[in-house]
């Protein structure tokens, strides 16, 4: 019986999910933008999130470099090192550590404000101040994370290979021109477009879970720790499925 | 406003900067596959690419001269394979150059190797056949050596029952009356020529082939010559040399013999001369034969031991499957 | 004879025989929860109408039905001749900003200073405002509730009291021709609950605004209410000025007035 409460419930939060998603498409099509707003979420998704992303992407670059460095010298193929690392992270480790990091920071704060907002009738404020609230809080935050992502996947990359580089450099020395000769020799099309468009799908999907937990938050204040928390969990879960959705996508089209 | 604004720049930065890493890279892989920058065309054919596949690297000389654009079939045995080059690399190549396939990298792709060679020729022109020549394959030339080694055993048998038929006391009447006894020791002693020169041809292709792989020349090197492979594969080729050799003194032995028994009976000295040597000359005989056998049978050995070096496994277990299914097929045709 | 006045005015306005707000057999439930069941009534112009009714018995569902926030399941609202359950959500939006609604925790916007707060609903009210008429306009609605000094402030840094009256404010920057309060002095000292009752009431002076009040707060009552409506079991079970009212001998309607 509770098992299928169970099932039940998680599919009828499905097609809620599914209902909040559709009515971006419909309400986003809609005319009066939320210009400002949306750049607004811009500035705060995007270029605020960028000091976290960076560490992050910096020590993912510099520690995967020092622990393959190991086996590759063993097998006397420490040449291909910017080789291995470049392609791990800029197909699989840059995308998705960058969205895991993205979901833990963007879709809690956006779970967070859209719940306490929700709580505290902000949301019911801005509808009888003649806004739709849905499109000035849930399509420009959603647009804003769709857009903001891959720009930090990009930028994360970029540093993630920096301490890549500073992470060969501990142990042995390579010119800063040499090391990216050999990142980019190796690298093809096909590595960086299909990680580049997925990472559009990640930021969605962090965007849709995080104001879809905080637009439905309970009331009370534990409702919104419970939209934050929820939110996290639910669209780093989902973070996964699309990589892995992806990854059938591109070798099914042979692109690897 | 004025909060607005510098939030605006700062969103502008960050967008571009992403943006700019984007495209840089896209720019550095497009430049890469050659698809900024003038290039010219040029086409090889061979008649195995051994895996080559589009965007591979083409080198001239070892140095980067461009990608493999496609690779297309011709007809059943002739495989073209079109590739960018970078025009710069035109003042360089001359038209007789010669390009092969070669294997490179940890993963053992296969790139197109353009060579020069001696003779001076004009510089390459747009869309350009250059030669391609098919390295050595050691799985291909397996069964060549099989062979050979099947040949000369064939022929020391049938040497050994020349020899046998010299020994044996109540055909000597026959062999000493016989004039064509010579003849058709000579013409054994053709076949087991032909043999070793035909075995000493393939010696050189595996050592040419073997000394490529230890000059490192793509990842086979680098695991060869970590393991004992490459020590077997030498050991091999001196014991399919030295049964060569032992071959060639054969020959030259019987030669030897023949001739004097051809002497001495053109000479008139008849036939008791030659039975005077009848037992040095048996002997002689038996040795060579000896050495033959033995030749043979360590060069057997070592093929057996070939085959289950890891690398040619793969090979035979193939051949083996092959033989089967054709076995097997009999079998349900009866 | 402050009752004497209000009798006075009440008259004068029934003489307008004007509702601006009528609503008719309204029935809410959530799930099993029947809220409303046949509730009617109707607000005149100029009139400031309480809803009595204790915690949970559905006041605060009948005004969000009036401005559309819930949908009822039954009976028809009709706001300023607008049928407001069968709008498209242009029109929905053109009456509501002829609506004021004070919601009972203020829905200040957190993230905006009062200033921003109070320019949210005057640009998104899509009427061609030049910048000077936006401040303006600010300036007149914080002046109105004597805040004019926290212009800059944002919300987390005023007292309860200043964030009613600058919510407040915000409700009355597009000059609406009905409030909704939802329980306005609800968690108010009974100093600043005063205050903002006097608020309420020289607001309907200065611009014959109607007002719907929901409270349970009886001394709001006294002061603000030209009529009452006692909502009971989800629907209107009395109905009167406060002295009416007040001098009831039903128990239910009693027990509010102890």
């Amino acid at each position: 019986m509770e098992l299928h409460q169970n099932w039940k419930a998680f599919f009828a939060e499905a097609g809620d999910i599914s209902r909040f998603t559709s009515r971006f498409f419909v309400q986003g099509a809609k005319p009066r933008q939320e210009v400002a707003e949306f750049f607004r979420q811009c500035f705060i998704i995007g270029y605020k999130s960028l000091p976290l992303i960076g560490l992050t992407g910096f020590i993912m670059g510099l520690v995967l470099t020092m622990q393959i460095r190991p086996t590759m010298v063993s097998y006397g193929v420490q040449s291909q090192i910017p080789a291995m690392v470049g392609i791990a992270i800029v197909r699989e480790i840059g995308p998705v550590i960058t969205a895991l990091i993205f979901a833990g920071k963007i879709g809690s704060s956006i779970g967070a404000e859209l719940g306490s907002m929700k709580v505290t009738e902000q949301i019911d404020a801005m509808e009888v101040s003649g806004t739709n609230p849905y499109k000035y809080l849930v399509v420009t935050r959603v647009l804003a994370c769709t857009l903001m992502l891959p720009v930090l996947v990009m930028l994360s990359d970029a540093i993630s290979l920096y301490g890549s580089y500073l992470g060969v450099n501990i142990r042995g020395r390579t010119s800063f021109a040499f090391f990216f000769k050999v990142v980019f020799n190796n690298l093809d099309f096909s590595d960086v477009i299909p990680a580049f468009l997925k990472s559009f799908f990640f930021g969605f999907a962090v965007g849709v879970i995080g104001c879809y937990k905080g637009y439905n938050s309970n009331k009370g204040t534990e409702g919104v720790g419970y939209s934050a928390n929820s939110a996290v969990v639910l669209s780093s879960v989902i973070v996964f499925i699309i990589d892995l959705i992806a990854v059938q996508i591109t070798d099914i089209l042979g692109l690897n | 406003m004025a909060k607005s604004t510098i939030s605006n720049v700062k969103l502008g930065v960050f967008v571009t900067s992403g943006l700019a890493f984007l495209i840089f890279l896209l720019y550095m892989i497009g430049k890469k596959q050659n698809m900024f920058g003038s290039n010219f065309i040029l086409k090889a054919r061979f008649s195995n690419t051994q895996g080559l596949m589009q965007g591979g690297n083409v080198r001239f000389s070892g140095i980067e001269a461009g990608t493999v654009k496609a690779v297309n079939m011709i007809n059943d045995t002739v495989i073209e394979v079109e590739m960018i080059v970078k025009s710069k690399m035109k003042r360089f190549i001359p038209k007789n150059a010669i390009a092969s396939i070669s294997t490179d990298g940890l993963m053992g792709d296969k790139l197109v190797n353009i060579i020069p060679v001696k003779e001076p020729a004009a510089f390459v022109d747009e869309n350009d056949i250059l030669t391609g020549k098919s390295t050595v394959n050691i799985a291909d030339m397996l069964p060549r050596l099989q062979s050979t080694n099947n040949d000369v055993a064939i022929i020391a048998e049938s040497l050994k029952r020349t020899v046998q038929q010299i020994n044996n006391s109540t055909a000597l009447w026959k062999i000493l009356n016989d004039n064509t006894l010579p003849e058709s020791l000579r013409q054994s002693l053709k076949n087991v020529h032909q043999t070793t020169i035909k075995a000493g041809e393939i010696v050189n292709d595996v050592q040419q082939m073997v000394a490529g792989v230890k000059q490192g020349n793509g990842s086979l090197g680098t695991i060869l010559k970590d393991t004992t492979l490459a020590v077997n594969l030498n050991k091999a080729l001196l014991k399919i040399q030295s049964v060569g050799d032992s071959a060639d003194t054969l020959t030259a032995k019987i030669n030897n013999m023949v001739q004097l028994i051809q002497d001495e009976v053109e000479n008139g000295k008849g036939t008791a001369n030659a039975l005077l040597r009848d037992s040095v000359l048996v002997n002689k005989i038996n040795n060579s034969m000896d050495n033959v056998e033995k030749g043979t049978q360590s060069f057997n050995e070592n093929m057996e031991a070939l085959k289950h070096t890891f690398l040619l496994k793969g090979y035979f277990r193939k051949q083996q499957k092959s033989k089967q299914s054709t076995l097997s097929n009999k079998v349900t045709l009866k | 004879m402050l009752v004497e006045e209000k009798t006075i005015l009440t008259n004068k306005i029934n003489s307008k025989q004007q509702p601006v707000v009528e609503i008719r057999h309204l029935k809410k439930s959530f799930g099993n929860n029947v809220v409303l069941d046949d509730f009617s009534i109707e607000l005149k112009k100029g009139e400031n109408l309480v809803v009595l009714g204790r915690s949970g018995s559905g006041k605060s569902v009948l005004i969000k039905c009036i401005i559309g926030l819930l949908k009822p399941d039954a009976g028809t609202i009709d706001v300023l001749g607008y049928d407001m359950l069968n709008l498209d959500e242009d029109e929905l939006d053109k009456v509501r900003a002829k609506i004021g609604f004070l919601f009972q925790s203020n829905a200040l916007y957190d993230s905006m200073t009062v200033r921003e707060n109070l320019e949210f609903p005057l640009r998104r009210s899509w009427i061609a405002i030049n910048q000077q008429q936006i401040d303006e306009m600010v300036l007149e609605a914080l002046t109105n509730v004597d805040l004019a000094h926290t212009i800059n402030m944002m919300p987390v840094e005023l007292s309860g009291g200043m964030r009613k009256r600058i919510a407040l404010a915000r409700t009355l920057i597009l000059k609406p021709d009905i409030i909704l309060y939802d329980e306005p002095t609800t968690g108010l000292d009974p100093i600043t609950g005063k205050e903002i009752d006097e608020l309420i009431v020289a607001i309907q002076k200065k611009y014959n605004t109607a007002s719907f009040i929901i409270t349970h707060d009886i001394n709001c009552v006294r002061l603000v209410a030209d009529r009452v409506a006692v909502l009971m079991d989800g629907h209107c079970y009395a109905e009167g000025t406060f002295d009416e009212l007040q001098k009831s001998t039903d128990s239910k309607v009693k027990q509010f007035f102890e």
